[in-house]
Formats: C-alpha cells, sequence, structure tokens
C-alpha cells in the first residue's frame, strides 16, 4: 500500500473570499491553478523530497494531504484514508510539520508538546522529544512567545515525533534554521526512516533534500516535471552550480581545485565557494574533509535547482504550460 | 477526547492572557460592587430584598421602567461577543490553526471546543461576580430571594452562553478578522439598539402591504402581538424578560416596557390566557436556540473553508 497516493488532482483558488474583493469586477484571471491534475505515490517507507520553487504549488499539495484545502478535482488518499472524509484518521497516524503555522505566544514549549501527546493519544515523554529537537528543560518551560523562529520550527518538529507518527509531512522544515540545526534536522529525518516512518518533505533548496531522500518531485506551475532518485536527477544535469561550504579548520584549497568538474575555488575566511558540476559536489566535500578541516554545513546555491527546472523544461512544448503566474 | 483538550488548551490561554483575570475583576466591581453600593449605601438599613435591585422597577402607570438584568444583558452580551469573536480567525490569521489541525482534532473538535472553552471563561468571571453581589447583600442585611436570585443567575449564563455562540459562528465565518469585528459590532448594535426599531416597522410594513392588496388590516392587538413576538426573538429581550418572571406574574413580565397604549390593547387578553409564543418554556426555547443554531451554522461553514 502507498503511504500518499493523489489521483489526477487539480486545485483551483477561487478568489472570491472578502468584502472588498467582491466588490472588483471578477473575471476568469480571478481563478488560480495552484495544482494542475497532479497523479504520483509514495511508497511506505520511502523518504521523498519535493522539490520546486516558491508558488509552484507544494504547500497546495501538503495542504491538500492535511485537509487543510480540499481539491477540486482527482483524489488524495493518506495511509489507505481518502485524506478529506477520515482526515482525523489520517492524522492521528502522521507527524506534521505545516507551513505557515505559529505557536501559541502564551504557553510554554512543554505545553506545547503535552498537547500534541494528549491530541494524538500519545504516551512519549514530552521531555524526551523536546531533547531530540534540541531545546532544553528551560527554554522548554519559557513561553514560546520569545522562541526564535529556529527555536518555534524545533518544537514544532518535537510536536510532529509525538506518537511514533507512520508518516512525517515537514514543509520546509529547514527554513528558519541555522546550518546545525538543518543538520540536526536531517538526522532526525533519517532516524524516523530508519525506524520504518515515510517522510515527505518539501523544500525549495536542493542540498537539503539530497543529503537525505530516496526519491523526489519536483514541481513547477502546479505540475510535477520530474520524479527521480537524487542520483537519476544528478546524472541528467550537468550544469554548473555553486556550493558554498561553511568549514571549521583550514581546508586544502588546492587539492579542491585539482578535483575533476571544479571550475573556481575561493575562501572567505569559514567560508567556501565552490563553482563546480553537480556530480562534483560530493567530491569536493570528501576532499575539504580529507584534508583536515571539518564541513559544518553546506549549501548549494538556490540558483542550481533553477537550472535544473530549466535543464527539465527546456524544449518542451511551452503551448501546454499553464498560463498562471500568481 | 480532543474537543476537551481543545477547549482546556483554550481556556489557559485565557487564564495566562489575564483577559479572565480582567473579565472576573470587571464583573466582581459591576455586580458585586453595584450590590455593595446599593444595599450597603443607598438602602442602608432600610430591610430591602434581592428584588429591590435585581428584579424591576417599574413606576406607577408604567412611566418609567428599569431592570437590572436589562442593564447587565447589555454589558454580558457585549463581553461575550468581545470574547468569542476572535476565537476562530485570530487562529486562522496567525497561523496556529494549522498547528491546532495537524494534530487529530477534527474541525468540529475546534469550533466547539472553542465555544466550550471561551463560554467558561465568561461564565466563570460572570460567577465570581453574582457571589461578590451575594455576600455584599447577607453582610449588608439586605434579604436574599435565593430561588429567584439563581434562576437570574442561571439565565444570565445562558444569555452569555448565547452571545459566545454568536461570536464563535462569526468568527467560524469571517474571512478576516476585520470582516469578524464589524460583524460584531454590526450585530450588537442591531440586538442593542435597533432591534425595537425593526420590531416596530414590521408589523406596520405587514399592514401597509395588507392595505395595498385591499384585505382586512391587523387589529391593534394583533399588531402589539406581532411587534411582541419580534421583541422576543431577541436574546437580549428573551432574557430580560425571563428574569422579570421570577419575580412577578408572565402577563407582567411579557408586558414589561410595553407603552399605555400597548397595555390597553393587549393586557385583556393576555391576562384570559397567553398564547403559547409568548409563555416562559417558549422564550426559554429562544434563548436556547440562540445558543445551539449559531455554532452549527458556524461549523457547517467553518466545515468547508480553505484554511
Amino acid at each position: 500500500m502507498a503511504a500518499i497516493e493523489l489521483n489526477g488532482v487539480t486545485k483551483r483558488f477561487e478568489d472570491d473570499e472578502g468584502l472588498f474583493d467582491s466588490l472588483l469586477p471578477s473575471s476568469d484571471a480571478d481563478a488560480v491553478t495552484a495544482v494542475d491534475n497532479l497523479s504520483f505515490s509514495v511508497a511506505e517507507g520511502e523518504v521523498f523530497g519535493f522539490l520546486g520553487p516558491n508558488g509552484a504549488g507544494k504547500s497546495t499539495t501538503i495542504n491538500m494531504l492535511l485537509d487543510f484545502v480540499r481539491p477540486t478535482s482527482g483524489s488524495v488518499r493518506v495511509l489507505g484514508h481518502d485524506a478529506q472524509a477520515e482526515s482525523v484518521a489520517v492524522r492521528r497516524r502522521t507527524g506534521v510539520l505545516p507551513e505557515g503555522y505559529d505557536v501559541y505566544d502564551r504557553l510554554t514549549g512543554r505545553e506545547h508538546v503535552e498537547f500534541a501527546i494528549e491530541s494524538k493519544e500519545a504516551d512519549d515523554d514530552p521531555d524526551e522529544l523536546l531533547s531530540r529537537v534540541g531545546l532544553d528543560p528551560d527554554e522548554a518551560d519559557r513561553r514560546v512567545g520569545g522562541y526564535s523562529k529556529g527555536m518555534s520550527q524545533r518544537l514544532a518538529l518535537a510536536m510532529a515525533l509525538a506518537g511514533s507518527p507512520d508518516l512525517l509531512v515537514l514543509d520546509e522544515p529547514s527554513s528558519g534554521l541555522d546550518p546545525a540545526g538543518a543538520r540536526e534536522m536531517r538526522d532526525i529525518v533519517r532516524t524516523e526512516a530508519d525506524r520504518g516512518a515515510t517522510v515527505f518533505f518539501s523544500s525549495h533548496v536542493l542540498g537539503q533534500v539530497e543529503a537525505v531522500c530516496d526519491r523526489v518531485g519536483i514541481m513547477r506551475d502546479g505540475r510535477l516535471i520530474a520524479e527521480d532518485s537524487i542520483r537519476g536527477l544528478r546524472s541528467r544535469i550537468e550544469t554548473d552550480s555553486v556550493l558554498r561550504i561553511d568549514v571549521d579548520g583550514d581546508a586544502d584549497l588546492d587539492a579542491v581545485r585539482a578535483l575533476a568538474g571544479v571550475s573556481s575555488v575561493e575562501s572567505d575566511g569559514g567560508r567556501l565557494v565552490v563553482g563546480c558540476t553537480d556530480d562534483a559536489k560530493s567530491r569536493v566535500i570528501e576532499a575539504v574533509e580529507a584534508g583536515g578541516a571539518t564541513v559544518a554545513d553546506f549549501e548549494t546555491d538556490s540558483a542550481s535547482l533553477e537550472d535544473i527546472f530549466l535543464a527539465y523544461t527546456e524544449g518542451d512544448d511551452s503551448a501546454d504550460e499553464p498560463e498562471v503566474t500568481a | 477526547m480532543t474537543l476537551e483538550s481543545v477547549a482546556r488548551k483554550d481556556f489557559r490561554d485565557a487564564l495566562r492572557s489575564r483577559w479572565l483575570l480582567g473579565l472576573t475583576l470587571f464583573f466582581a466591581l459591576l455586580i458585586g460592587g453595584s450590590a455593595a453600593l446599593f444595599y450597603g449605601v443607598l438602602l442602608s438599613g432600610a430591610g430591602a430584598n434581592s428584588e429591590t435591585l435585581f428584579g424591576l422597577t417599574t413606576a406607577p402607570g408604567g412611566l418609567f421602567n428599569f431592570s437590572y438584568a436589562g442593564m447587565l444583558g447589555f454589558v454580558l452580551a457585549l463581553i461575550a461577543l468581545v470574547t468569542a469573536h476572535g476565537s476562530l480567525i485570530d487562529e486562522r490569521e496567525s497561523g496556529t490553526i494549522k498547528l491546532l489541525l495537524s494534530l487529530p482534532n477534527s474541525r468540529r473538535d475546534v469550533v466547539f471546543g472553542k465555544l466550550v472553552g471561551r463560554t467558561l471563561v465568561v461564565i466563570i468571571s460572570m460567577l465570581v461576580g453574582f457571589i461578590v453581589a451575594l455576600f455584599a447583600m447577607l453582610f449588608t442585611g439586605g434579604q436574599v430571594m435565593f430561588v429567584s436570585y439563581a434562576g437570574q443567575v442561571a439565565l444570565s449564563g445562558l444569555l452569555a452562553t448565547a452571545f459566545v455562540s454568536i461570536g464563535v459562528w462569526l468568527s467560524a465565518t469571517s474571512a478576516s478578522q476585520r470582516q469578524a469585528l464589524f460583524g460584531t459590532v454590526g450585530l450588537y448594535f442591531i440586538f442593542a439598539v435597533l432591534w425595537s426599531t425593526v420590531a416596530t416597522g414590521v408589523p406596520r410594513l405587514v399592514n401597509w402591504v395588507i392595505e395595498q392588496l385591499g384585505l382586512t388590516a391587523l387589529t391593534a392587538p394583533q399588531i402589539v402581538q406581532m411587534r411582541l413576538f419580534i421583541k422576543y426573538l431577541n436574546p437580549l429581550r428573551a432574557y430580560e424578560t425571563l428574569v422579570a418572571e421570577l419575580y412577578g406574574p408572565a402577563v407582567a413580565a411579557r408586558l414589561f416596557k410595553a407603552g399605555l397604549a400597548e397595555r390597553f390593547a393587549i393586557e385583556s387578553t393576555f391576562a384570559e390566557s397567553l398564547p403559547f409564543y409568548f409563555t416562559g418554556p417558549f422564550i426559554l426555547a429562544i434563548l436556547l436556540a440562540w445558543i445551539v443554531v449559531p455554532p452549527l451554522l458556524g461549523y457547517r461553514a467553518f466545515e468547508k473553508t480553505d484554511l
């Protein structure tokens, strides 16, 4: 059984909400097709990276998995349940880190996690969940109104992990996290996957998904334009990209320059900026670490994702491109 | 039971924001303070009972009417609306609703959990006010008519619940906080100010239409009955007349605040037999309908909404 199964799903937003809008002359341009006839499935136990630029329809798709928004047509099944009619059953077995959420300023971190545990009728230890995401007891007892974006994100992840869910749905999980936090996030994703959970997470930064995903799908303008393993994806792209590496210690720059596929190397204090082909990136990281330095974190320039889109859409018949810009 | 956990979380939030504390102080001062002032200072040692303040004050001939319940109803309705009108839309605008609905809470749990949480906030603070007033009366030598006093407290609780329900309904159907606020102000204005104009205007309009059609115009008692019926569809007025009935006969309670001409037109008819749609149980049913129907409508709208 597939953990997630979408069949011909379309979501059109009719922009008719609000008094003010209803006073304006309406036309078809007011309707936005956020997701257009989307079909794909994610197998149980798989780690699926959901990529695409902002506005591609990723969050709308995720919101349909959670019944935050309802599809205009098509069917969405999650963990064998109808995502709309049996949404509570879905969410009982799903941990969610939503996009555009906010925390309850006046409640403490621990109260948030306790609320999640209570709602899921689970028996987790709140402190254990909080320490897994890197929130110490002092922080947990504070009201979250004083939390930074990164701490809120950790807290929401702790809530998502409550009840050992069979499926984790994470919408842009690394946003607001510093490089170390982003790496911890990836470690948690791996641990959950090893436990047997299916992980579905979205990102607009390729670097965050390639390290953990079995498979990725790329959304653009409401459609899935590619669905492949990271390896398969990489092999189809030979565009130069920029790799930014935060290093502790001195990196052997000459060794990096000597690698195949590397076109430029610049050092700026603790940060290396390396121009290279996509498939050279792991070799660059290895070379830096082999030279005695430690890689604290790395990211590829987000432009590389744009390059991938171009690579995937080049030669496409532009006539069937949806005329949507919102 | 996730409805319960939603309600508990909501209540705790009100506790933390000191909203509950503020409301409690407010009602302690308003209800308790007015009782202390009335029985302790104004009527000191006059051997008054609880009806003197909480019952009806009608000057001979109906020239002057005042009811404490009428005044308290205005305040309770406003407080309840203010407490409830943001219950759902605030969470939608801030995004906390996504956290709430990421967990296995159904939208029904959220709407009715909010209703329970906010109702408790208003009722608990109101109860403290009535308890302070009770002690004020006991300590200043006022005689407490316990049965009618308890009835008045219970009816006040129902009125508060009705307006929390209306607030939750507004919150569930609004697309923005501003819409919810305008809706709240507008509805309050209708219930508190505009309703009597409507109650007077509708029978006149009906009569005008009938005349245009060349049919027999309504009789004066019929017009008065229609006006009264519309009047008591307003939860504020339903509450006031039910409280009045605690202190006197039903007919007097229905005609409380009615003008002299109206009394002449209908009092004898009512005295013979009160139509069932003016009996206490029927008016109570109207008040209860205001508790039950709005949240159901709100839930139906909220159920269909894209967050």
